[in-house]
């Protein structure tokens, strides 16, 4: 992936979660090996896709103690209060906001179109097969890794 | 004297944020009314009076620009200051607005001060009188953060 393209992407994930979950995110430059990464997680994937001249988009897998507590954050109530629907509505949120505002930053002139977001609690998470990702970013979080997959045109 | 404020984005735990900020804000809020899409919205318009329409842009079934456009086409309804809060954030995108006339624009993600700054800013030229007639705002000071 393009260097610069990988800085923008980790510039706007950290203003997003910084800025609207009080959560600090810290990017990986290394990627871990495959077979070094736990995957006894539970993930709940965030998915977005926009159109340009060709069809485009960014699933990121939120580790679910991650988006558990950024839900907690954004809403302001207390842990016990929040539900898996809420839950599931902040990730995405959480992808739409990150693609949106990243979208503004390398298409200024408006040509992509973002599509409506998805979320769903993920069955089968693969960390090897996401490492093999070549629009992969990764950020390190206190819940576990914060995978990012962008794939662009 | 105080507003009625219809809030129209697709995430219910987004219209929760927005209606948490405008009450911290210190605006008085006679009402709130919410809609998941532009269609919604509008049906909102057709059985009840608000004051301002905070709006998302990516919704489904209609999206926001097509709910200014609707509203813009209507005698009474484009009396109704509009305030775009989205991720849409391209300069081409904010042109856009612009031309169809919105009063006011937020980028998601947003600092809760923003959302007041503007909602104060539309409020006041939209409803001058209402707002000198007592409204007494405290903290309207850009730069004061505020505690959720």
């Amino acid at each position: 992936m393009d260097e610069q393209l990988k800085r923008t992407i980790f510039e706007t994930m950290s203003e997003v979660f910084e800025t609207m979950f009080f959560t600090f995110l810290e990017p990986v430059s290394a990627l871990p090996s495959e077979g070094s990464v736990g995957e006894n997680l539970e993930y709940i994937e965030g998915k977005i896709s926009f159109m340009c001249d060709t069809e485009g988009g960014v699933s990121i897998y939120f580790p679910r103690g991650l988006a558990q507590f950024i839900t907690v954050n954004f809403l302001g109530f207390e842990e016990e209060e929040v539900t898996e629907r809420q839950i599931l509505d902040t990730v995405r949120e959480t992808v739409n906001m990150s693609v949106g505002s990243l979208l503004g930053k390398i298409d200024p002139e408006g040509v992509c179109n973002l599509q409506i977001p998805e979320a769903k609690t993920v069955v089968d998470f693969s960390a090897n097969l996401l490492l093999s990702e070549p629009g992969l970013c990764l950020f390190n979080t206190e819940f576990g890794y914060l995978w990012v997959v962008y794939k662009g045109n | 004297m105080a507003f009625t404020i219809l809030v129209a984005d697709d995430s219910e735990t987004m219209r929760t944020v927005i209606k948490k900020t405008v009450k911290m804000s210190g605006v008085p809020v006679a009402e709130f009314y919410e809609a998941d899409n532009g269609k919604e919205a509008l049906a909102v318009l057709e059985k009840s009076w608000v004051d301002v329409i905070l709006t998302d842009i990516n919704m489904p079934e209609m999206g926001g620009v097509e709910l200014l456009k609707a509203i813009s086409q209507d005698d009474v309804y484009k009396q109704i200051p509009v305030i775009f809060i989205t991720t849409e954030s391209s300069q081409a995108r904010m042109d856009e607005a612009a031309r169809l006339g919105v009063a006011g624009y937020v980028k998601k993600p947003f600092l809760p001060e923003t959302i007041k700054k503007i909602l104060i800013d539309v409020l006041e030229k939209a409803y001058e009188h209402r707002m000198e007639e007592g409204l007494s705002m405290p903290g309207t000071d850009e730069d004061e953060e505020m505690d959720f």
